[in-house]
């Protein structure tokens, strides 16, 4: 047809298997762990969906570029205002979903939450993006280009999920089982005064039976800067809570003579193994200013 | 504390249980005189139990209904 261009065989395979990759990447990256997020089912329809788009947008660009359709490449900044989006998505639905939860996740994890959905998407765009223009480059044809394409938009993935692995409070503290004493109607924790809310006699019961506690030591000083923030704080307490579920009180209290932070609930599931686990894998939050030495990152993972 | 305080979880006094006539004062929050130690007990744990609050005992020995 006079006047038409059509897409060629080649074309069709380098934006296929770009789009294919890019997708891959979003689904390996979308995780349920034991942080339980993202927790809604539908959750996971949506986040493939723009994982799918943001695949296609980065397969794209190389083909319209060869095929001289320089402006159709400003479309990349569409891409940019979507993944924005995303992000924004995430944050509303988590806000409203504060109110259900036993405890509030609180802005700051909330937020750094939102920005690791975003930052997933640019995963696909780039490691399509990237797949496609390495099968352009390689000078070998057929399906061999292909499979080198495949290669290094995996090894890219490989490297961009590496890179953008964030620490735990594992990595910069210890956390170990706190002592719990009920002296009348107050909590204490290792000897640290935690509340005097236990006013009835079935509180301070409930609390001396099944009550848990976990202290957490930072390594060096400095890192009190993280564990002490409120935003990292109530993230470890939220992760406790949604692990083991959450009965009645909770509380994480800060020690300004040795920096040792306590984390104390009643928990529904009574595991104490469980709840160190937990709050060592709380993530650091990125909202938290850190010391150089945190925020280095290893390349071959931790 | 820094701006914890403006982030942290924030409590009303519900109501206050005593023993001591001297304490009754007018206004706000709900100040409830008890005949005895007993009936204080069971008058904070009634409040609390209908409202879902937390109880906090002072060391005056007057109890504090709260809630966030």
């Amino acid at each position: 047809m006079p006047g038409k261009e059509f897409l060629t065989t080649s074309d069709i395979n380098v934006i296929v298997t770009a789009i294919l990759i890019g997708t891959f990447a979003r689904i390996i990256t979308l995780k349920e762990d034991f942080r339980q997020y993202p927790s809604y089912p539908n959750g996971y329809l949506i986040h493939l969906i723009t994982g799918f788009v943001a695949a296609s947008l980065g397969a794209v660009a190389l083909p319209a570029l060869l095929s001289k359709n320089f402006i159709a490449v400003t479309f990349l900044t569409l891409a940019i205002q979507q993944f924005r989006d995303v992000r924004k998505m995430e944050k509303e639905s988590l806000i409203d979903l504060e109110e259900t939860e036993f405890t509030y996740r609180g802005k700051a994890y909330i937020d750094g939450i939102s920005k690791t959905f975003e930052a997933r998407n640019y995963f696909s765009l780039v490691v399509a993006l990237v797949t496609s223009i390495t099968i352009k480059l390689v000078p070998v044809k057929g399906w061999l280009d292909i499979i080198i394409g495949i290669a290094v938009g995996l090894l890219l993935l490989f490297l961009l999920v590496r890179i953008s692995k964030g620490k735990t409070i594992g990595d910069i503290a210890q956390v170990k089982a706190g002592k719990i004493e009920v002296k009348g109607s107050e909590l204490f924790v290792e000897g640290m005064f935690i509340t005097n809310q236990l006013g009835s006699d079935l509180a301070q019961k409930l609390f001396k039976d099944e009550g848990m506690a976990v202290v957490i030591y930072p390594n060096e000083d400095h890192f009190r800067i993280n564990l002490e923030n409120y935003g990292q704080r109530q993230a470890a307490l939220f992760e406790a809570t949604r692990s083991l579920g959450l009965k009645r009180f909770h509380y994480t209290r800060r020690d300004f003579e040795d920096g040792k932070v306590v984390v104390a609930l009643v928990p529904i599931k009574k595991d104490m193994d469980a709840l160190i686990e937990v709050v060592k894998k709380c993530p650091l939050l990125e909202s938290v200013k850190k010391p150089n030495s945190v925020m280095k990152t290893n390349l071959r993972g931790r | 504390m820094g701006r914890e305080s403006k982030v942290s979880p924030k409590y009303d006094i519900l109501a206050v249980v005593t023993l001591n006539k001297d304490r009754v004062l007018s206004g706000k929050p709900l100040t409830l005189l008890a005949q005895n130690e007993e009936e204080q007990k069971e008058m904070t744990d009634d409040i609390a139990k209908a409202l879902k609050a937390e109880i906090v005992r002072m060391k005056t020995n007057d109890f504090l209904i709260i809630r966030e």
